[in-house]
């Protein structure tokens, strides 16, 4: 267990010290003036004082390992840089936003998975059967679609022509609801951006079960379990989904940077004022700070999500549980 | 393999909307009624006999620009996917050969870019670089080698295990040599599977980048179009029919080609993956 637990560790320092490393390097390495696609197109109008305080306020003036070592203290401090688009810290903006993406994609990942386990479960134990190939033709056809036209269609259809929820935001803009109407209007808002990145997510974890569910129905004990009479559906949800799930859990922390990149679109068509949305504004802003910001938030995510996953495992896996073991 | 594939009707269907697709592309100057760049009607025009698909916010023909997207589409599908598929074979056939500590350095770069959101960075390239057609190429393949690599890394472990290796080690041939003419032949089978199935995903990838306007605005592709029909609110009013289905019909369409014959390639290939 802690071994398996340390090599994990490694891994993502290793990803965090990656992205955070491509941040620091992007506007510096790209063409073109760094302190233009620091600080905005404005900075082209400063007059040469301000230009040179600004340069130092992003140590552009010092080497380049000194650049390094400041940019590493300032994330360290949670300074994630100032916005001169918007003129706020961007740090405000990101803590603004994090909630509604987490919200978003948690709400999904949890939805997602029950579907997709549920049908993979279902479509293995008849192979072949109509069953089988007809959910695994609709899901392989739902993996098909791109995310945001997913939405799209979703808002023509349900909130459009028949205006059962509502279409854009995560609240009624200046409706001050309190408690209860507030998690109700907030559900409602809710339903069609989860729904779309439930329908996309589904698929992966879909195929996943259903393979791996194939693969332990083929085995002996699942015979002997069927020769003993066990109940059909005891060895279906005990036996063997117990089994196939080792897997899934594996495509499900693959699955979370897809998540997370799936809600940047998917928040793009509904307005929903997350992490994706602010990627979105930012990006037709030439705000790049909050692009970067954007990106690392999300890389944090998803690797406090791979933590988490890492700690459940050993639930689902005996072996991994044993010290020392061979993994 | 070729009588399993024959008798794969998931492979014929991709086969045949790749045909569909292709043909599209190849003949689009044909095809397409008018030129998808000219301003040949007034704005939001609904369908009609002039414009069966009706024309767009600034006037153009949405059938011609959904003919003339296949191109768009395809081509950054197709060459990005051959990005990927190069940097990942290259990188799997020298882990898999050499093993040891470049072994253990090109997995664990695997293993982080399957763990570091790829979208997000995407987006986050393609903002600095710029619209422009090349730059999707570019980004969408740099950054889709991981799963191709881990494969076709371990097809050649396997491979290199086998006596004809062995064999040519004995008398003393060159690494390259035997890299050359025997392991990788081994694997092109393999990594032609792969490169349909990251044709598929970068189609995917490449709709959702120009959703969000990275496109190249001179030559929309089906997300570009897209993109427009969400910034005018297309989906709002009646056009969600004509301006934002076709699309998405054409991405999903030519996603599931390359997906379904993927499947279908890898399924011959791969014995574990039979009915028992």
């Amino acid at each position: 267990m802690l071994r398996f637990l340390a090599s994990k560790f490694t891994q993502y320092a290793l990803v965090l010290f990656i992205g955070i490393t491509i941040n620091f390097a992007l506007p510096r390495a790209m063409p073109g003036d760094p302190i233009v696609l620091l600080a905005g197109e404005e900075a082209m109008r400063l007059s040469r004082e301000q230009r040179l305080a600004l340069l130092a306020e992003y140590d552009l003036d010092q080497p380049l390992l000194v650049q390094y070592v400041r940019y590493w203290q300032k994330l360290a401090q949670g300074d994630l840089g100032y916005s001169y688009v918007k003129r706020r810290p961007i740090a405000e903006m990101i803590a603004e936003r994090l909630p509604w993406t987490l919200l978003l994609t948690g709400a999904s990942l949890v939805l997602a998975t029950l579907i997709g386990v549920a049908l993979g479960a279902l479509a293995a134990w008849k192979r072949g059967g109509r069953r089988d190939l007809g959910l695994l033709g609709l899901l392989i056809f739902l993996d098909s679609l791109p995310s945001f036209w997913v939405g799209m269609m979703l808002i023509a259809l349900f909130a459009v022509r028949v205006p059962l929820f509502p279409a854009f935001g995560a609240v009624t803009p200046w409706a001050k609801l309190m408690g209860w109407d507030y998690v109700v209007d907030v559900a409602r808002h809710l339903v069609l951006p989860l729904a779309t990145l439930t329908i996309v997510s589904v698929p992966n974890i879909f195929l996943t079960t259903r393979y791996a569910m194939l693969s332990v129905l083929g085995q002996d004990f699942i015979t002997v379990a069927r020769a003993k009479g066990v109940k059909e559906q005891w060895v279906l949800f005990r036996h063997a989904l117990r089994n196939a799930l080792l897997p899934v859990a594996t495509v499900f922390t693959l699955g979370l940077g897809f998540a997370f990149g799936g809600a940047t679109v998917i928040e793009t068509v509904f307005s929903y004022p997350g992490i994706g949305r602010l990627i979105f504004e930012a990006m037709s802003g030439r705000d790049y700070p909050v692009v970067q910001a954007a990106f690392l938030m999300i890389t944090i995510t998803v690797i406090a999500a791979n933590i988490l996953a890492d700690l459940l495992y050993p639930l689902l896996d005996p072996r991994v549980r044993r010290e020392g073991s061979a993994l | 393999m070729s009588a399993r594939w024959r008798r794969n009707p998931l492979g014929w269907i991709g086969i045949g909307l790749l045909t569909m697709i292709l043909a599209m592309a190849v003949g689009a100057n044909w095809l397409a009624p008018y030129d998808p760049a000219r301003l040949t009607g007034k704005p939001f025009e609904p369908p009609s006999p002039a414009h069966w698909l009706g024309t767009n916010d600034i006037g153009q023909d949405i059938l011609s620009e959904l003919i003339f997207g296949a191109r768009v589409s395809l081509l950054i599908g197709v060459l990005s996917a051959l990005i990927a598929i190069g940097i990942g074979t290259t990188v799997g056939l020298l882990a898999g050969f050499y093993r040891g500590a470049l072994d253990a350095l090109l997995m664990r770069l695997v293993d982080v870019m399957l763990i570091i959101p790829v979208f997000p960075l995407m987006v986050l390239l393609a903002a600095y670089l710029g619209q422009s057609l090349w730059n999707l190429v570019v980004v969408i393949g740099i950054l889709g080698w991981a799963r191709p690599a881990r494969i076709i890394r371990s097809q050649v472990l396997s491979l290199t295990e086998r006596d004809y290796v062995l064999a040519a080690r004995a008398i003393g041939a060159r690494n390259a040599r035997i890299v050359w003419r025997h392991v990788l032949p081994g694997v092109l089978s393999l990594a032609l599977a792969q490169f349909v199935l990251a044709a598929s995903s970068a189609i995917l990838t490449e709709a959702g980048l120009s959703f969000l306007g990275l496109g190249d605005p001179t030559q929309k592709s089906w997300g570009s179009m897209l993109y427009y029909a969400q910034a005018r609110n297309a989906f709002l009013s009646g056009a969600w029919l004509w301006w934002v289905l076709p699309p998405g019909l054409m991405i999903a369409a030519s996603v599931l080609g390359f997906a379904l014959s993927g499947f279908a390639l890898e399924d011959s290939l791969n014995p574990h993956l039979r009915a028992r």
